[in-house]
């Protein structure tokens, strides 16, 4: 187990609005080490705010392709069709291992979309307050989502180190792609949320 | 001379072979050719941009050149832009130049080409153009990367109105490609079959977060992608308005304007406009931080001329706005201070204020504006550094206030703020006497007149009206007058006056002195006058009256009324040509009446009833209906009748009355109509046109029949309430009839009956006596003629009195006292009981002999004044106490211990009654078993009914455990109380 290294703790720390840039390269021979014990019920955690995020997933698609306007509203499929190419894939049918590792790398993607999205839409529709509102509980739910998937694989799987992706840096996109990778992001989100809430 | 000469001709030729050589040298490099073209892209401000160079120029030399540049687009052959460029060129200096394209660069290849021409003047003609650059390709379509579709510009920020073009490349020429601007579709210009463009002509402005729009590119109904852009379109920044600049203290300089509309752009693409302070004189620039107010901080003393640029910036557009001005020109002072009022009393006062000092000898134009009464007035009063004012004519106990501004008096710019106090004028005495009515009420021996007057106006009571003093003087008998003072704010008093003229003054008084008199007189007799009252119609706006002009001196008219439902006298005073006024109020109320007087006011004061008038402000609809009697109800008529109906109280004037009948017949009756109610029904209707006509005979119905009928009064404004009918059904034609007869009938019936009870003594000794008369027997007749003709008949009182006996027998009988049902059988009864009910011949005292028998189906011997000797006994009282009870005082005891009707059971037994002869001897035996003496019996003879009695009842034994009591007698097992 010492083998598999590493750790995101660091990704926590450093996950803010925005951040596209890949981690620290983590020492070789990091240890899996937690500073604060796990919870006892960390399963039922993460199964909680699975269904926490999967019930308010589809208010936060429609907050904000409703914030775009024309043509986002009426043109779902052709907008905002969750055809997110790098998105890591998630078997449901594998080990419980297996599929904490695979939530593990989906919540770091979502998080670091969520974040960029998060900010353009903040300088894009500053008035728009209750999609900045629900943007920002996702992503506190996301945090202690990926805390609490972390102290399970370390604590039981003793699992260290995951190669993880992070979402599309929208930064130097135009206005008009910037909205629509977003609301393409945000229906992969509510899409796969729902797979994974079944899931566990 | 000749040594100048020498030098003047040399200079000149030097001039001119230099000259030569270097138009050589020119001639020899020309043309100036720019060479190096280099075209590269700035795809956010969408420019071409050109470097370029030219060749052949003089080592450090100047020259003034024109380059002509020619762009083509799509193809070298499509000119779309030629112009010149005209800038002065070094020796191997690198040329710029921008071009900004309307059409987005990534939709089209541009080409670039320049020629250039020497335009010095230095340089004579003939000047020529050089040889075309070769052209310069530019495309970045390569450079979109992956993707069907491409929409550009992207993020194009643009001013409101402005024309945009915008343009799409499609990757596929299959893909049909349709564009939408905020959702609605907009038609291009095919450029080439990849590409088409769109003119946006006069692009609105939408909101600052941008407008999308996006081209969606389909295969038939399938779609392949939409793509868009966001187009940011700028309002259009306003020149500022309104900017000038002040100071207060020749320290700081404060220079405002008005802004306009904010021009900032969401996705951060184009913040506020930004405000920039320069002044040309000193130089200095100044970044303002607020978006309309900026402070210049005045440095030098000396500088008294400003010359201020105020400029507003964004990406767009810059404006600016100039002003040049001297500084003493814009001093705006600050607001006067330590305002204050002296010598202030009722009419007058003096105001005094100072005004912060600017420089010295200046000069202050202050403007006093005085508030007051509803009123302003104001006054312009040029000071030093301290200010006076003398307020006058002032009105007495008002509170006032003043305020003062001030400017520079010697190059006005603006007036200061205001700075004010109050302050209140001392009072004076009243300047107008009170506005007094007077009410008088009659009596016997004296009049009760009411005083009223109107609380003066502020401006005449100069101050608060503490009091009003009421002196009456009598004008018939010299005596000393009478003062009343009636504190305020009462506004009426009382008088009791005798059958004298009176002079009545009344004053107001306040804390200063007492107003003018009001003076009213009060004749002997009043209201004497008779006049009679006449309706007047009303409006919205009140009452319209007249009165006919009186004769004689009349100094004025007074009209008075009462207001409803206050009860408050009103009046109003007209001049003395005038005879007729409107009273108007808002106190008038729809359907109440308003009683007007109408009085004249002699010299002498006296006031003099005139006229009366009546009236309603607005007349409403009856609020109550009459209750309708139904008189003389007869089979072919009945009549209505609603006396106690009052026209008086109703809230308009009653003109009649109608009145509704419904049949079951169709037609009306003759002077009835036919109407229609509101609830649809048909009926019949009357109307009578007199209010004081309240009663109709309702006549021409049939017998036997059913009639409704409703009665509603109606004034101008229409009928009485809605009310249920009532029902009158007309009786039989016969029974009138019937009546008629009967009638008589009956009386006869019963005067007979009263005149037989008056005489049934006589009808009964007549037709059936109680003891027939033997001598009027028919039998005696009968015995004469057969038997005996000497027989005689005895006489009643030669008889002897008689007794009767009862014999019973014991013998397995079996007797229940009631109450206590103690068993007779329990006592051994051997002797025969006897009830004795008359005195034997020895005991009789009386004048004669008296027999009377009692019907035991009777029971009211005890309570029959004739008292016959036998005694009601209580079944419980003991055989010695019947003694007692023999005399009356025993027997009214017995009688409220309501023994009366306590019955012994007595069995059925063979107890029997016999009857003894009244002409048998009394059994000497029997006189000692009596217990008591026996009743002294009246002086008449009485029989009372009888009847038989049946062998089974039987009157108890009168042992010692029973008593004689019990008269009536029950059947076994029933027991009474």
């Amino acid at each position: 187990m010492k083998e598999e290294r590493v750790v995101p703790l660091l990704l926590v720390l450093h996950w803010k609005h925005g951040a596209g840039s890949p981690l620290p390269i983590t020492p070789v021979n990091a240890t899996c080490a937690i500073r604060h014990p796990c919870h006892n019920n960390l399963m039922n955690q993460i199964r909680s705010q699975l269904a926490q995020l999967n019930g308010s997933a589809n208010a936060l698609f429609i907050l904000y392709y409703t914030a775009q306007g024309e043509p986002f509203p009426n043109n779902l499929d052709k907008l905002c069709g969750p055809n997110v190419t790098d998105f890591p894939p998630f078997h449901a049918n594998g080990t419980e291992k297996a599929k904490l590792v695979e939530l593990y790398r989906i919540v770091v993607y979502l998080g670091t979309s969520l974040g960029n999205i998060t900010r353009d839409q903040k300088i894009l529709n500053p008035s728009a307050l209750s999609l900045h509102s629900k943007l920002n509980a996702t992503a506190d739910i996301l945090r202690g989502l990926l805390s609490n998937v972390l102290c399970r694989l370390c604590s039981k799987y003793h699992v260290g180190h995951v190669d993880v992706t992070y979402g599309p840096d929208t930064s130097g996109k135009d206005v008009f792609q910037k909205k629509k990778l977003g609301c393409q992001l945000l229906g992969k989100y509510k899409e796969t949320i729902a797979v994974l809430a079944q899931a566990f | 001379m000749a040594l100048f000469v020498v030098f003047q001709t040399t200079f000149f030729l030097t001039l001119l072979s230099l000259r030569t050589y270097q138009s050589e040298v020119l001639a020899e490099r020309l043309p100036l050719t720019p060479v190096s073209l280099k075209v590269s892209t700035n795809s956010i401000h969408q420019s071409l941009h050109l470097q370029w160079t030219v060749h052949n120029l003089p080592y450090h030399q100047e020259l003034k050149m024109v380059f002509q540049i020619q762009i083509s687009r799509i193809e070298t052959s499509n000119v779309v832009w030629v112009g010149n460029y005209s800038t002065t060129v070094k020796w191997n200096q690198v040329l710029h130049w921008s071009w900004e394209s309307e059409l987005p660069l990534e939709c089209a290849t541009h080409f670039v080409r320049m020629k250039s021409v020497m335009d010095d003047a230095s340089f004579p003609e003939p000047n020529f153009w050089s040889n075309w650059s070769s052209w310069e390709e530019v495309s970045v379509q390569d450079s979109l990367g992956r993707g069907i579709l491409f929409v550009f510009p992207k993020d194009k920020l643009v001013e409101e109105g402005s024309n945009v073009t915008i343009c799409y490349v499609s990757r596929n020429i299959q893909n049909n490609v349709s564009c939408y601007l905020e959702g609605k579709q907009i038609h291009g210009e095919q450029l080439d079959p990849h590409v088409t463009a769109f003119n946006l002509n006069s692009v609105p402005f939408i909101r600052n977060r941008g407008t999308n729009i996006y081209c969606e590119a389909s295969q038939g109904n399938v779609s392949k992608g939409i793509e868009g852009i966001v187009l940011f379109v700028s309002k259009v920044l306003e020149e500022p308005k309104d900017f000038s600049c002040e100071t207060q203290d020749f320290k700081t300089l404060h220079c405002t304007w008005d802004p306009g509309t904010d021009t900032a752009l969401g996705w951060s693409k184009q913040p506020s406009q930004s405000y920039t302070l320069f002044e040309s004189f000193s130089g200095e620039k100044k970044l303002c931080t607020h978006k309309n107010w900026c402070n210049w901080q005045i440095t030098q003393d000396s500088q008294e001329t400003y010359n201020f640029t105020l400029i507003a910036e964004n990406y767009l557009r810059k404006r600016s706005v100039n002003i040049l001005f001297n500084l003493t020109h814009r001093v705006y002072l600050m607001n006067p201070f330590s305002v204050n009022f002296e010598n202030v009393n009722a009419t007058n006062a003096i105001m005094t204020w100072k005004v912060h000092s600017m420089r010295n000898n200046f000069t202050y134009l202050c403007q006093i504006e005085l508030h007051g009464e509803g009123k302003m007035m104001q006054y312009d009063v040029s000071v030093k550094v301290n200010g006076e004012y003398f307020l006058s004519e002032l009105e007495p106990a008002t509170e006032y206030m003043a305020r003062v501004r001030c400017a520079d008096a010697s190059h006005f710019w603006k007036w200061s703020e205001w700075s004010g106090q109050n302050f209140t004028t001392l009072e004076a005495a009243p300047s107008e006497a009170p506005d007094v009515w007077r009410s008088v009420n009659s009596e016997p021996g004296n009049h009760t007149v009411t005083l009223f007057w109107k609380p003066l106006s502020k401006l005449h009571a100069n101050g608060k009206i503490l009091f009003y003093n009421v002196v009456v003087e009598n004008l018939d008998k010299p005596s000393r007058s009478e003062l009343r003072s009636i504190p305020a704010p009462a506004n009426s008093t009382k008088l009791i006056l005798d059958r004298c003229s009176y002079q009545i003054c009344v004053t107001a008084n306040n804390s200063v002195g007492a107003s003018p008199a009001s003076i009213i007189v009060i004749s002997v007799d009043p209201e004497n006058k008779e006049v009679e009252e006449e309706r007047i119609a009303g409006t919205d706006g009140g009452f319209s009256l007249s009165w006919k002009p009186q004769p004689g001196d009349i100094i004025g008219y007074v009209v008075d009324w009462c207001d409803h439902p206050q009860d408050v006298l009103q009046w109003k005073n007209v001049g003395p040509n005038t005879t007729s006024t409107v009273i108007s109020t808002d106190a008038f109320r729809p359907g109440v009446r308003y009683d007007f007087r109408i009085y004249g006011l002699s010299t002498k004061r006296i006031a003099c009833l005139l006229e009366k008038k009546t009236g309603y402000s607005q007349e409403l609809a009856p609020s109550d209906n009459p209750h309708v009697l139904v008189d003389m109800l007869t089979s072919h008529s009945f009549t209505l009748s609603w006396k106690d109906y009052s026209t008086e109280s109703q809230p308009g004037f009653i003109q009649g009355y109608h009145v509704y009948l419904k049949s079951k017949a169709r037609q009306c009756h003759p002077r009835f109509q036919k109407a229609v109610l509101s609830d649809g029904s048909e009926c019949c209707k009357y109307k009578i046109d007199n209010p004081e006509e309240k009663a109709l005979i309702v006549d021409n119905l049939k017998p036997e029949s059913s009639y409704e009928f409703f009665v509603t009064p109606f004034t101008s404004a229409g009928e009485g309430p809605n009310a249920t009918f009532t029902k009158v059904t007309t009786p039989d034609e016969h029974s009138s009839m019937l009546i008629h007869i009967l009638l008589p009938m009956v009386f006869c019936v019963l005067l007979i009956m009263i005149v037989c009870y008056l005489k049934s003594q006589w009808i009964k000794e007549t037709c059936y006596p109680d003891i027939p008369d033997p001598y009027k027997s028919s039998i005696l007749s009968l015995i004469k003629f057969k038997e005996n003709p000497h027989l005689t008949i005895m006489n009643v009182s030669d008889c002897i009195p008689d007794a009767i006996e009862v014999v019973s027998k014991p013998e397995g009988t079996k007797i229940q006292i009631l109450g206590t049902r103690k068993s007779l059988t329990e006592t051994e009864l051997t002797k025969p009981n006897y009830l004795y009910l008359l005195p034997t011949e020895k005991n009789h005292s009386g004048p004669g002999p008296c027999i009377c028998f009692e019907n035991f189906t009777y029971n009211q011997a005890a309570s029959d004044s004739g008292f016959c000797g036998h005694v009601p006994v209580s079944p419980k009282a003991p055989p010695s106490m019947l003694g007692l009870m023999t005399s009356p005082e025993n027997v009214l005891k017995a009688l409220e211990k309501n023994y009366m009707n306590s019955l012994g059971e007595v069995p059925a037994g063979e107890t029997s009654l016999n009857y003894v002869s009244q002409l048998a001897s009394p059994m000497s035996g029997d006189k000692d078993s009596l217990p008591t003496n026996p009743v002294e019996p009246p002086h008449c003879s009485e029989y009372k009914m009888q009847m038989a009695v049946p062998l089974r009842l039987a009157l108890p034994r009168p042992t010692e455990n029973s008593s004689l009591s019990s008269i009536t007698l029950l059947d076994p097992g029933e027991h009474y109380r």
